[in-house]
Formats: structure tokens, sequence, C-alpha cells
């Protein structure tokens, strides 16, 4: 084989340019974060009609990284930088976790819309530490049971014991996030999620290893929706209006109940670090999805809906109805919050949730 | 021939000290760190062995190594058995001008993102999947089968992969061989089978060798596959050491178990080592 | 017989490419899905997807990062494997093999434990999360790569020509550059290609290693955290069609430059 011996070296040339010309790039580009929003958040907050019209009211660009599950966004503050964060959208009933971390500022209760949310999601046990405000709850929903109506009986679905029983066996998936799971266990064995101790683990396995038994898979919020909406599975265990109301125009076959026994509620609250280099930036966002049309995007958002938190929300009547608005005091009276362990029962349980997986 | 000038004595260290220094500091230095960190306590930062002693005693820890080895192993047995076929077709019975596009052709596939095409298995094997589709449609079968979210499901999705590799590798080995050699042996009278159980497939263990070993190692640390396909119904090791990461910012027990897990591959490397030529000779 | 071994064979053959192509048949197919989701029925040929991902900034700016991030740490690999390889091929040095093998070693690591251990020593060191860091990941896996490569190449016939210029007064450096590297060029570039080919595609270690920045990859993965889209199909026939592309553009080039 014959070489050009020009060819190459004048090759390398021009790589070795346009790798400079690429460095410098690479450089700029990393540089450019410092007058931006970050913001550490669950998958619904990326929605570009959520925050398109806010990043162009106020000129500024966000910067979201998702994560699931308050102990994955914890850990990503953990490998962060103080100061590399603004805001976080944290389960309200974890956020005195972060306040125990040092990583909150307490919020101005005067510049927000308190008096228009729900009262029973203002959660102000976890959201109100030593008497200051750290979180604001934005959006809440129920991990319940979530199925398609027409592949299973509707009236099984009123009780949580249809999920362990035999006539539903490999056509169920449970959603990958151990606390609420672990809660409709204890909602379907007869205790309150706010009372659960190491002593109620053993029952709690056994019914979550009855639950893996009769499960497909277990799966994060896509591999979830997705079984759901494929037909892979017919029911998803701590489903709910999350995965069911963003796919009920494609697919109205899905629905979601609250069961005799009880649902598991979820909430979520925007929270402001302390490091945060942005801090009024940080409020306007705050404010933004506070207020009645951030609300509705944000209920409505492409990720997985959910109701707003506040009743002023200016969702349309088709909207709703899909997210049964006006059934949600007779849901809430029937839901518990997320059981809230200690740092030891937080492991153990995680641990239990492992084995789970592990189960043959 | 080595130069003895002085001025050309520190030459050679001027041209290879880039690249140690790269492989101490950002290779070598990061298992240092990692040991420490495994050896420290996640709340409160003493020293402790726990880390290490959650993987032997906790049978669900311990169970995903044994995930990982069997699905691991069963991946490369059959990647192996497809493969060597279809290596040997494109280097024996494709005519040469068309086998660099016939090697290309297998390859242009995994220019794809990994990530996508997982997905797409995960479809491809999904209960109203293209596969149950046809089956069905055709009269196969009369319920869909249960293929994705199980262990089949990821053997699969690896499969797909690693037959690529492993043809790669043995089509270069077959490839090198000088036909002196089958020549010789139909000289001595050896049929082809003969020929190819006692003089090919020996010369080209090799090429066998490196791409089982490469096969061991993608495989036994890869993510993404067992994530995506394998629905969460067992784990394997690089899924417990990314949900240390991932949900509990767990940095010493994540550490620990990439240590056994590289002590694991080690142990297959020494094993695998006399057969790998890497000293130049 | 001798034709019905080759009937099986070409059978088997046929069977193994369309193995290998079924997943990426079914991505290209489903990306002109009508619909929202990327699973049978077919709802009928539509480009709105590829409108959705040419109009989607971060997937956009995550390509582009995936390109700077492969080219920089390939270009890296590629010249730190070809200057320790010829010092060792040339030069007798104490201690080589062990440090060959060294060099060598992160092959047996998986990607997972490299992108970790950084992660914990940067994590320690306060070095913030960045394609920068996600560069010095790659460039670790692919290093050795190109060392390997490129050492195996490396025979005794350019002893013989290099010999003969540094013996007609060619200074070290012009011997390296003028005959070394032409004559290496072939591994030069099977290196260059492979290492852009690992980086590119490469998951783990842009995850634990970036942060907003990000690559293709991890674009992806975090965009089908938010639900199966067949947005994601038409990222996945995008990168397909341009390698393909570019493979056909490099085979026509370098089928030119064979002699007939």
């Amino acid at each position: 084989m014959t070489v050009n011996a020009r060819a190459p070296l004048s090759a390398l040339k021009s790589h070795l340019s346009a790798a400079c010309a690429a460095a410098t790039l690479l450089l700029a580009a990393n540089a450019a974060q410092a007058a931006d929003l970050n913001a550490l958040i669950w998958c619904d907050h990326s929605d570009p009609a959520l925050l398109e019209p806010f990043e162009k009211a106020n000129n500024v660009k966000v910067n979201v990284k998702e994560f699931e599950g308050t102990g994955a966004g914890l850990a990503i503050v953990d490998q962060s930088q103080p100061g590399d964060w603004d805001v976080m959208v944290i389960d309200s009933i974890d956020v005195p976790r972060g306040v125990e971390k040092g990583l909150f500022e307490p919020l101005p209760e005067d510049k927000l819309p308190l008096a228009d949310l729900f009262p029973e999601v203002k959660m102000d046990k976890s959201t109100v530490v030593d008497g200051k405000r750290y979180g604001i709850t934005e959006k809440f929903g129920y991990n319940t049971i979530g199925f398609n109506k027409t592949k299973v009986d509707p009236a099984d679905m009123q009780s949580l014991a249809s999920l362990t029983s035999d006539k539903y066996k490999g056509k169920v998936a449970i959603y990958d996030y151990y606390l609420p799971v672990i809660g409709m266990a204890a909602l379907a064995i007869g205790k309150k999620t706010a009372d659960l101790t190491e002593a109620d683990l053993p029952a709690l396995k056994a019914e979550l290893l009855k639950m893996k038994a009769n499960a497909k898979l277990v799966g994060e919020v896509t591999a979830s929706q997705t079984a759901l909406a494929t037909g892979e599975v017919d029911i998803l265990v701590g489903g709910g209006e999350w995965v069911t109301a963003g796919l009920a125009k494609e697919n109205p076959a899905l629905d979601f109940s609250i069961p005799k026994e009880g649902a598991v509620l979820w909430s979520q609250s925007l929270a402001m670090f302390k490091d945060s280099k942005n801090k009024d930036m940080a409020l306007k966002f705050i404010q933004y999805i506070m207020s009645p049309e951030g609300q509705a995007r944000l209920a409505t958002s492409s990720c997985y809906w959910g109701m707003p938190s506040n009743t002023k929300a200016t969702l349309t009547d088709e909207q709703k109805k899909i997210l049964r608005f006006d059934e949600q005091p007779g849901f809430l009276a029937r839901a518990q919050a997320y059981p809230a362990p200690n740092a030891d029962l937080d492991k153990k349980m995680q641990d239990m949730w492992t084995e789970m997986l592990q189960a043959q | 021939m080595a130069s003895t000038d002085s001025n050309l004595r520190a030459l050679p260290w001027a041209l290879v000290t880039p690249a140690l220094a790269w492989t101490l500091l950002f290779f070598a230095l990061p298992f240092i760190a990692m040991g420490f960190s495994s050896l420290t306590a996640h709340e409160g930062g003493g020293f402790t062995l726990a880390n290490y002693s959650q993987f032997f005693t906790d049978p669900s820890y311990w169970r995903a190594m044994v995930n990982s080895l069997e699905v691991t192993g069963t991946v490369t047995v059959i990647s192996i058995l497809l493969a060597y076929p279809f290596a040997w077709i494109l280097a024996e019975m494709v005519p040469e001008r068309w086998q660099r596009l016939a090697l290309m052709l297998a390859v242009l596939p995994f220019w794809t993102s990994y990530v996508v095409r997982s997905y797409s298995w995960l479809l491809v094997l999904a209960q109203n999947g293209v596969i149950n589709r046809s089956l069905t449609g055709i009269g196969l079968i009369g319920e869909p089968l249960q293929l994705a979210n199980t262990r089949f499901a990821t053997v699969t999705g690896f499969v797909h992969f690693f037959v690529m590799l492993l043809t790669l590798t043995i089509f270069a080995n077959l490839k090198q061989l000088s036909p002196s050699y089958r020549k010789a042996a139909a000289d001595l009278g050896a049929g082809p089978i003969r020929t190819f159980l006692h003089v090919v497939l020996p010369l080209t263990l090799p090429g066998i060798m490196v791409g089982a070993f490469l096969t061991f190692v993608l495989c036994i640390g890869d993510y993404i596959t067992p994530q995506i396909l394998g629905g969460n119904n067992e784990l394997v090791m690089p899924q417990l050491v990314m949900m240390q990461i991932g949900r509990r910012g767990d940095f010493p027990l994540a550490s620990a178990l990439s240590i056994i897990l590289m002590a694991v591959v080690t142990i297959a490397y020494l094993a695998c080592a006399r057969w790998l030529k890497i000293e130049r000779a | 017989m001798r034709a019905v071994v080759r009937l099986a064979a070409w059978v088997y053959a046929i069977a193994v490419y369309g193995f290998i192509f079924l997943p990426v048949v079914v991505l290209v197919l489903f990306s002109l899905q009508a619909t929202s989701f990327p699973i049978p029925p077919f709802t009928g040929p539509s480009l709105r997807w590829y409108q959705a991902v040419l109009t989607d900034a971060r997937l956009t700016s995550a390509l582009v990062n995936s390109l700077l991030v492969a080219v920089l740490s390939s270009l890296a690999s590629v010249t730190l494997g070809f200057l320790s390889a010829w010092g060792f091929a040339r030069f007798v040095l104490p201690g080589s093999a062990i440090l060959r093998g060294l060099i060598t070693l992160p092959l047996t690591v998986s990607y997972l434990i490299i992108g970790m251990g950084l992660l914990v020593l940067f994590n320690w060191a306060g070095v913030p999360k960045s394609l920068l860091a996600a560069g010095i990941g790659h460039v670790v896996i692919n290093l050795p790569l190109c060392f390997a490569i490129i050492y195996s190449q490396m025979g005794d016939h350019q002893i013989n020509i290099e010999r003969a210029a540094r013996d007609l007064g060619a200074p070290e450096w012009k011997v390296l550059l003028m005959i070394t590297v032409p004559v290496m060029a072939p591994a030069i570039f099977a290196s260059f290609f492979l290492s852009m080919t690992f980086s590119w595609d490469e998951f783990v270690i842009s995850f634990l290693l970036t942060r907003f920045e990000t690559t293709l990859p991890v674009e992806i993965w975090n965009l089908l955290r938010s639900g199966l889209n067949p947005k994601t199909n038409a990222v996945g026939s995008l990168v397909f069609a341009v390698s393909i592309v570019l493979v056909v553009f490099f085979e026509l080039t370098l089928l030119r430059r064979k002699p007939a």
C-alpha cells in the first residue's frame, strides 16, 4: 500500500488547529453558567412549555438537572459545590432533611400565595421548621393503583388486596420508588404510614414480596408509564394520575382509583438553596411556579401530570376533569403522606427494597 | 538499537512520560481514592470494613454478583457460538473485494446510539412488539411470549452487540492465517473438517480469547442493557453500584462494590493472561 | 453436498445480518410514527419527530458536545498513545514491560469503575463536574487502545527507514514527523477512528461526570426519563444516517487512494 507522506501531515495540522478552536469553545461553554438559574428538579419541570415563558419574561436561562427520589436529589447536592444550585424540587415530607443539612433558605411567606392552596397539602408540619418556612407545596397527587379499565375489573381496583391476588399475576408493574410503595404496603396491612417503625419491617417485607411475585417488572417513571401504556402490564402499583392523566388523550382506557384502604399522597415542594448566588431570581421562579398560570402549566407538564396545589390554577375544564379536580377533597381525606423514616430506618427500608428487587 | 547519545537519553522518557502521567493521575490515583473511600463509613466517616462485609453477608448483594457472572458467562458463550461461523463466512466465502463492505455493514447498526438501541430492543421484545406480533400473526403461538423485562431480554441485548465484536476479532485472526498451514494439512491428507478442528481452530484461538475477554469485561461492567431490558427483576453488579450513587450518595459502599467487581475481572484476566500476548515477542 | 453447505452458510449469514439490523430497522421505522408512542401499530409516516429533534436546543447542543468531547479526547489519546508507543518501541527503557502493562491496564477495567474512580477523586479534590471531566475519562479509556494498536504495528521495517534517515543527518523530530507518522498513518487513523467511536457513544462516564452541558447519550437518557417518545428514535436514526454518509465518504476516498 503506497503511502502519501504529505496528506497525513497536513491532515494532522488541520486537526490541531480545529482542536485548538474547539478547546476554546469548550472552555467558554463551561464558563457561561454564572448568571443562569440552576434548578434540581423532578422531570415535570423540564417541559419547555413551563420554562420558556419564565425565561423570556426574566431574560434568564434555567438549567435543569433531573432526578427521581429525594435520596437521589440529595446525593447530587452532596456531589456538588456550594452555590452550584439555586432551587430544588423536593418532596414536601423531605424538606426537614434538607433543612437538617443546612441546605435551604427560609422563604418569605408574604410573597407567596399561601392562602390559595389546598389546605391539606400545605403540609406545614414538614415545610415549616422552627417557625420558618423552607418549602412551599407546588404540586401533588397519589401513588395508588393505575390501571387499564378495559383489561381489569374496576371493582377489584377499589381494594389493595387485588394487587397480591392471583387473578392479576404477571399483569402488574411496580413503580420503582421505595417510599410510596412501602407506604402502600403499610396501608394494605392496615398500618399508618406516619407510624412505621423497625418492628413493622418484617410484615412490610412479606407484603412487598407478595407484590413482587405478582409483578412483571419494577420500573421508574418512564418504564412504568410505557409498560402500562403499551399493554405490557395492566396495573401499576404506585401509579396514579401522574401516569394516566398525561396519556388520557391518546389512551382513554387508562385510569386510577383511590382504594378503600387509602392511597399515598405525594406532594412536591419548591425550596431555595442557602448558598444560591441568585436568590432574587430563585424567588421569582418560585413565585412564577406558584402563580395561577405557572400552576396550570406545571399541572399538565409533559413528564407527568398532577394536581396543582393552588386552587386558582388556570386549568381548562377538560384538564380539570382528567385530574378529577372536584373530587380532590374526598381523595385527600383518604390519603396518607409518604413514610418519613430517620436515616437508620431509611437505610433498612432501602435494603429491604433491594431484597425485594432480587427476589425470584 | 538503543541510542546512547546523551542528548537523546532524555528523549524516550519525554515521549512516554505524558501517557504514564495521565494513567497514573487519572487511572491509578482514582483507584487509591476509591480504596480509601471504600474503607470509610458513609455516616460519620471513620474507618470501617462494613462496606465489604455488607457485600459478603447480605444475600441480595451477593446475588448481584452471581447474576452478573451467570449473565456474562451465558452472553460470552452464545456470542462466540454465533460469531464464529459468521466470521468464517465473511473471511472465507465472501469475495475479497466485498469483505470490507460486508464487515462495515455488520458494524454499521452499532452507530445508532446505544441507549436508543436498547430501548428499541425493549419495544421489539414487548408484548405488543414486532416479535410477538409476527409470531402470533403467523399462528406459531397463541399467547404473546413474556420476552421483555427478563434475563432473556438482557442476554439478547448483550449478544446483539458482542456477536459483532467477536466477529471482528475472529475475522481479523482468520485473515492473518497464512494459507500455507491449510495447504500443508491438505497435502498431508487431512479433510476439511480435520483441517478445521486441528489446524484452523487452534490458530484462531487468540482471536476468540481476545474477543471473549473483551466481552467479559464490557458485559460485566455494563449498566444500560440490564437496566433497560431487565425490568429490575434481578439486579447485576453495575445496577447495584449505580443505586448506591444515585439513590443514596453512598460513595463508600459504591467504591467497595466497584473494587470487588474489579477483583473478579482481574481474576478473569489472569486466567486469560497466558492466551493474550501483550508482551512484544 | 458442497452446494447445500454453501446455501446453509448464506442463510445463516443473512439470518445474522437480520438479527443485527432488527432493532435498527424498528428504530428507524418508528421514528416516522405519527402518534406519540414508538410501538406497533405503525401510524403512517410523519416527519414531526425529526422536526422536534432539530428544534430541540438541548438535543442539538448535546450533539455538538458529543462531537467536541469525542474529537478532543481522541486527539489527546492518539497523541499520547503514539508518542509513548514510539518511545517504547524505539528505545530500551528500564521496566519497559511493567510500564507498558500499566498503560494498557485500563483496558481491563469497566467504564463504570473508571467513571466512579474519577467521580470519587474529583469530588474529594473539589473539581466540578463538566464536559472536561468527562473528556478526561474518555482519554483514560481510549489511551490504552491507541497505545496497543500503534505499538503492535511498529515493525522492524520501519527501523531501517528511520535509521537511514538518521544516518542521512535528519534530527529526531524530523524522523518522527516525516517518516514515522506517515508510515504509521493507518494505525494512527484506525486508533483515532476507534477512539471517536467509543467516546461518541459512551454513556456511564459522561453520565457520572457531567452536570448541565452533557453529551448526546446522556441527553437521550434524560429524554427517555420523561417518557418513551419517537424523538429519541429520530435522534438515533439521524446519527445512523450521518454515520452511513461518513462510511460511504471514507469508502470512496480510501478506494480512490488505492492503486489500481
